[in-house]
């Protein structure tokens, strides 16, 4: 069996120097120290916008293309969204269970389960066996989630969110705390609004989590929108879509076009990459 | 002494022949017996008879009656058989002769007067078909009957109206088909399209759904409109033709829907059950076997709305409706088939609580109930589904007070000139494949009908890559491509036809 002692060399100093640290803890995969030597957090809501997602593959992406090991708790909705991206981006990822190592919980996130293994990333759990997960494991699980990183990033959470347990924790252990700024208008964006508002760290793009781990700041590499060779008509719909996404209605009416003729637009513009849409919402991708 | 009277039963939508022998007996107690299978409603035909003459100030004879109805082994229903017996009985007594190549059909109010009945458009038809001359009706049905040319149809006020002229003092006008003014309408349409505001993709969706008879699923919150455009759909469909309006009208006329005075039904059936429905109310059954809704919306549009809501049961029996056009329910005893060739729209919210991506509204749902609602409906079901559209939520204040907006909204008449051009498309091209519209295409169909040139083809493949596009995804998305271009009047589809089909794919979980 796979385990690490509180004794063990093996044991990452980052999360020997919280307060109660777990005497023990179980793994899964290939064990590689240097998984340990950069590690951002990334938390939030189960109950994710298109905003979330976006955000989330925006920053998560760079990150962890710039070496930072991903760290999260594997629940769906934003901590699913950031082990994703981690991988799409080819870097690694840890996801920490809040049940016993043999199990996978959500169970339908299998897959991913078993990416986050394949691509040179770890399972961790305090918990032996197949313990169930219960209410009093999810913050005992987000301790180790914290313990673990130098900073933590949190994308979007509703006012009792257990990510403000995990962003709580980073501050009590003297770790940076980061919060994606949100619509004031959404629900999920009370909690991280509140985390700036108490003084967490605004992130508006990846450079920002990037700095305080030392690393050079990547170029924004958008690609130049010129170079696509647009027609007139894609470009109006891409000018009013990066000011702000819309659906399809929405679109025909402000810029008087049938829903026909944009549909077939769109399409076309979604099958080249330029857009995507989330929600029923176009966003110039 | 022993009459023969000549009737009809009605078993689904078939018709049969069957005699009334009434034998009046000069000897034994006085008695009155019906025999021949008959339900409660024919064996309570004797106290309507029986009061109906005497009310009729005619003197019923204090004499042994007995009443058969052949063949005895069918079992019989309803109230038609009041006329025939009653004739009979008069007949006998009276010593009057029946008009040959004559059936009665008709129930007896106690005063005498004849009730409107149910099938008697079949009836009539079936009259024509056996040669039958003429048909005694009670004259609040006669109309429906009137429809079919050929028949003298005797409107029959009452008993003793019939008797005068039976015993030829009196004579009869013939009922003459007349068209009902309040069914003449244009459009059964509750509301007409350019009263929905916002939702141009969608109503584009209904367009399409109607130009090529494409069932539809619509996904959207509580209150974002499905149910309005669903109601106006039937205006945008073209107009029954004849031998259609017959069709539906039969299934009307065997269910007893046609009203008094009424005839035939010219506007398309829009039949809306709610999710409550057992599966025999759908598909059709019962003991004395009905059709559903399926078959009443017959040639018109049947609304499932909150699909995943409606039993799974219910459900799976739609496979063989929207597969064949037709519904079967056997019995050990008997099997009948009912026509049902519609358009089905269906509409779910996006989750259990309705709310997910609703703008101020948050969805208070888990995943795995999300999972869990839409996997209600099974693959079979969807597969038989070509177009799916979601319907925001709209400010309909914001959008009321824009005059601009109301302006362009474009009424149900315009679409539905669109719609009957691309049909009639449809008609020409399927003339020999005995297909009417693209939803009915099969693969070989699609393959000599829907040939795609390397450009498109190239498209479709992408999007198949970036959508991942089912096999099954690839055949609707061609279809719905095809009658983008009838609408258009294109002969062959072109990138913007399947770019356009693309927007109506299914959408799956990330909704992208």
């Amino acid at each position: 069996m796979n385990v690490v002692q509180i004794n063990n060399l093996k044991y990452p100093k980052l999360l020997k120097q919280i307060n109660k640290p777990p005497q023990r803890f179980y793994y899964k995969g290939v064990w590689d120290s240097s998984l340990f030597d950069n590690c951002l957090a990334v938390v939030g809501s189960r109950q994710m916008t298109g905003y979330g997602r976006r955000v989330t593959d925006q920053l998560v992406s760079k990150v962890a293309r710039a070496g930072i090991t991903i760290v999260s708790g594997f629940m769906y909705g934003i901590d699913a969204q950031a082990h994703k991206a981690a991988l799409l981006a080819g870097g690694r990822t840890i996801a920490v269970m809040p049940c016993g190592i043999d199990l996978i919980h959500p169970e339908y996130q299998e897959e991913l389960y078993k990416q986050i293994l394949a691509n040179g990333g770890l399972i961790i759990s305090e918990f032996e066996g197949d313990f169930l997960p219960a209410r009093w494991t999810y913050p005992r699980r987000n301790r180790i989630v914290a313990g673990l990183s130098q900073a933590t990033l949190v994308v979007e959470a509703g006012q009792r969110s257990g990510s403000l347990i995990t962003a709580a924790l980073t501050k009590k252990y003297g770790r940076k705390l980061f919060a994606v700024p949100g619509p004031i208008t959404s629900a999920v964006s009370q909690g991280t609004l509140q985390l700036i508002r108490e003084g967490a760290g605004i992130v508006t793009g990846a450079n920002d989590i990037l700095g305080s781990y030392g690393l050079y700041p990547q170029e924004n590499g958008r690609d130049n929108i010129a170079s696509l060779g647009l027609s007139r008509m894609e470009q109006i719909v891409l000018k009013k879509l990066a000011q702000e996404p819309c659906e399809i209605d929405e679109l025909s009416r402000v810029i008087k076009v049938s829903a026909a003729e944009l549909g077939t637009v769109l399409s076309l513009m979604h099958i080249r990459g330029i857009v995507s849409k989330e929600e029923g919402k176009y966003y110039v991708s | 002494m022993l009459v023969k009277v000549a009737s009809a039963l009605n078993l689904g939508l078939n018709t049969m022949e069957m005699e009334v022998e009434v034998n009046v007996a000069s000897r034994g107690l006085p008695a009155f017996d019906i025999v021949g299978l008959p339900t409660k409603a024919v064996a309570e035909s004797k106290e309507r008879v029986r009061t109906a003459i005497i009310n009729s100030n005619i003197q019923f004879p204090e004499r042994r009656i007995m009443v058969n109805l052949a063949p005895g082994d069918v079992p019989k229903e309803g109230s038609f058989y009041d006329l025939p017996i009653a004739v009979g009985i008069l007949a006998t007594v009276m010593g009057f002769k029946l008009p040959e190549k004559s059936v009665f059909f008709g129930e007896l109010s106690l005063d005498g007067t004849l009730r409107h009945v149910k099938g008697a458009l079949l009836l009539a038809l079936f009259a024509r078909e056996k040669g039958i001359k003429n048909i005694f009706l009670p004259k609040a049905s006669a109309n429906e009957a009137a429809v079919v040319k050929g028949v003298n149809v005797y409107p029959v006020e009452s008993l003793s109206q019939l008797l005068f002229f039976l015993c030829g003092q009196i004579t009869f006008e013939l009922a003459v088909y007349k068209v009902n003014q309040s069914e003449q309408s244009v459009s059964a349409a509750e509301f007409d399209m350019s009263e929905v505001l916002g939702q141009e993709q969608a109503k584009r969706a209904m367009e399409i759904a109607a130009a090529g008879n494409h069932n539809l699923f619509m996904v959207g919150s509580p209150g974002s409109g499905k149910t309005m455009l669903a109601r106006a759909f039937p205006g945008i469909l073209p107009l029954l033709n004849e031998k259609e309006s017959l069709d539906v009208t039969k299934i009307y006329s065997a269910s007893g829907r046609i009203p008094p005075r009424g005839s035939l039904m010219t506007t398309r059936p829009f039949r809306a059950p709610h999710h409550t429905i057992s599966p025999a109310g759908l598909i059709g059954g019962g003991s004395r076997i009905k059709p559903g809704e399926v078959s009443l919306a017959h040639r018109g549009v049947l609304f499932l709305d909150e699909f995943n809501e409606f039993p799974r049961t219910a459900l799976e029996a739609l496979r063989q409706p929207l597969e064949d056009g037709c519904i079967s329910i056997c019995r050990s005893k008997e099997k009948i088939t009912f026509p049902s060739q519609f358009t089905l729209i269906a509409s779910a919210n996006p989750c259990p609580c309705g709310y997910l991506y609703h703008p101020k509204k948050t969805c208070i749902c888990t995943r795995r109930e999300i999972e869990k609602y839409k996997k209600r409906i099974s693959g079979p079901v969807l597969d038989r589904i070509d177009l799916y559209v979601e319907v925001p939520v709209v400010d309909i204040k914001v959008l009321s007070c824009d005059e601009r907006i109301k302006k362009s909204l474009e009424l149900s008449e315009k679409i539905r000139q669109r719609v009957v051009k691309a049909r009639d498309l449809q008609q020409r091209r399927f003339d020999k494949e005995g297909i009417y519209t693209n939803a009915e295409m099969r693969n070989k169909h699609i393959k000599k009908y829907c040939r795609l040139s390397k450009e498109v083809n190239q498209v479709l493949i992408n999007a198949g890559a970036n959508f991942q596009l089912s096999a099954r995804a690839y055949f609707k998305m061609i279809k719905i491509a095809r009658t983008v271009a009838d609408l258009e009047n294109v002969q062959d589809i072109e990138v913007s036809h399947i770019a356009e089909a693309l927007q109506y794919r299914p959408q799956d979980k990330d909704g992208g």
